[in-house]
């Protein structure tokens, strides 16, 4: 078997297409039967957002962008279709809309324990479908242990911040990049796959890739 | 002040006057939906909205 493709996915957890993007990808990558090395960085969409944002998604979304209300609900109800087409059942009438710049340290703290993706789908597992809050530290906390890391271990990770210099570092490689939205794909150090593509389109990629590595 | 009441963070980013990519090459669909900023856009061309628009003419 040859060696993985790497590729590496920049991601918020409250991205809506992020979760999206993921099962596509993962559809796309057990399509193509190719193996890969996933490697997840952060990217803070709202990083102004505070931690206790008290309204709706909806409301959210109408106080950013000015859409009216029922405009903006219509377009979450899209959104929420499009999940469900991929067996995600978006639960935003219980989503805590936050700051996400601590559970990205949280992803952080376990990719050093070398769980990094099973974090990545448990926080946007928490956000999307669980209606669990994922900006407060006790909350991440609580997460964490539920996975099995150690309390007092991930309670200082977070409330020292020590990961966020790795958060910090992600955004600026994705700035390097010239990458503004997300979910962004980068394969191999040299490819890049903006958005959630179809599965089909990353099986593509994933096979041009591979064929491209073995010449 | 403690870890609980202790700001966050913030990282300060430039804005981007457009979206290119460096040393990258681009593969894929470039109207992808994505999430810009505090924005997730719904691709006009998107499946879902196609099926919607479809609906809401009883095109379906």
């Amino acid at each position: 078997m040859s060696n993985p493709i790497k590729v590496d996915i920049w991601s918020d957890v409250q991205c809506p297409w992020c979760y999206i993007g993921k099962r596509k990808f993962e559809a796309g990558a057990a399509a193509a039967g190719i193996p890969v090395e996933v490697e997840y960085h952060s990217f803070e969409l709202a990083p102004d957002t505070p931690v206790d944002y008290e309204g709706t998604p909806v409301q959210y979304l109408s106080e950013r962008k000015g859409f009216p209300l029922e405009q903006a609900k219509a377009m979450i109800d899209r959104v929420k279709g499009i999940a469900s087409a991929v067996g995600l059942d978006y639960d935003y009438d219980h989503i805590h809309q936050t700051n996400t710049v601590i559970s990205h340290e949280l992803i952080h703290f376990a990719k050093s324990k070398g769980r990094q993706l099973e974090m990545k789908e448990r926080l946007l597992k928490a956000y999307f479908l669980d209606g669990e809050h994922v900006g407060r530290i006790p909350d991440l906390i609580d997460i964490a242990v539920e996975l099995g890391f150690d309390r007092d271990e991930v309670t200082e990770a977070l409330e020292s911040h020590r990961f966020l210099p790795d958060v910090k570092a992600d955004m600026a490689q994705a700035r390097e990049y010239g990458i503004n939205g997300v979910p962004f794909f980068v394969f191999e150090g040299k490819y890049g796959v903006s958005g959630a593509q179809e599965a089909e389109t990353f099986a593509n990629v994933l096979t041009q890739v591979q064929s491209e590595r073995d010449v | 002040m403690d870890a609980m009441t202790a700001p966050l963070p913030v990282i300060n980013v430039e804005p981007e006057d457009e979206v290119r990519l460096i040393g990258l090459t681009p593969l894929g669909d470039p109207d992808a939906a994505a999430c810009d900023g505090d924005f997730c856009a719904i691709p006009a061309h998107h499946t879902q909205v196609v099926v919607n628009r479809r609906l809401d003419d009883d095109a379906v």
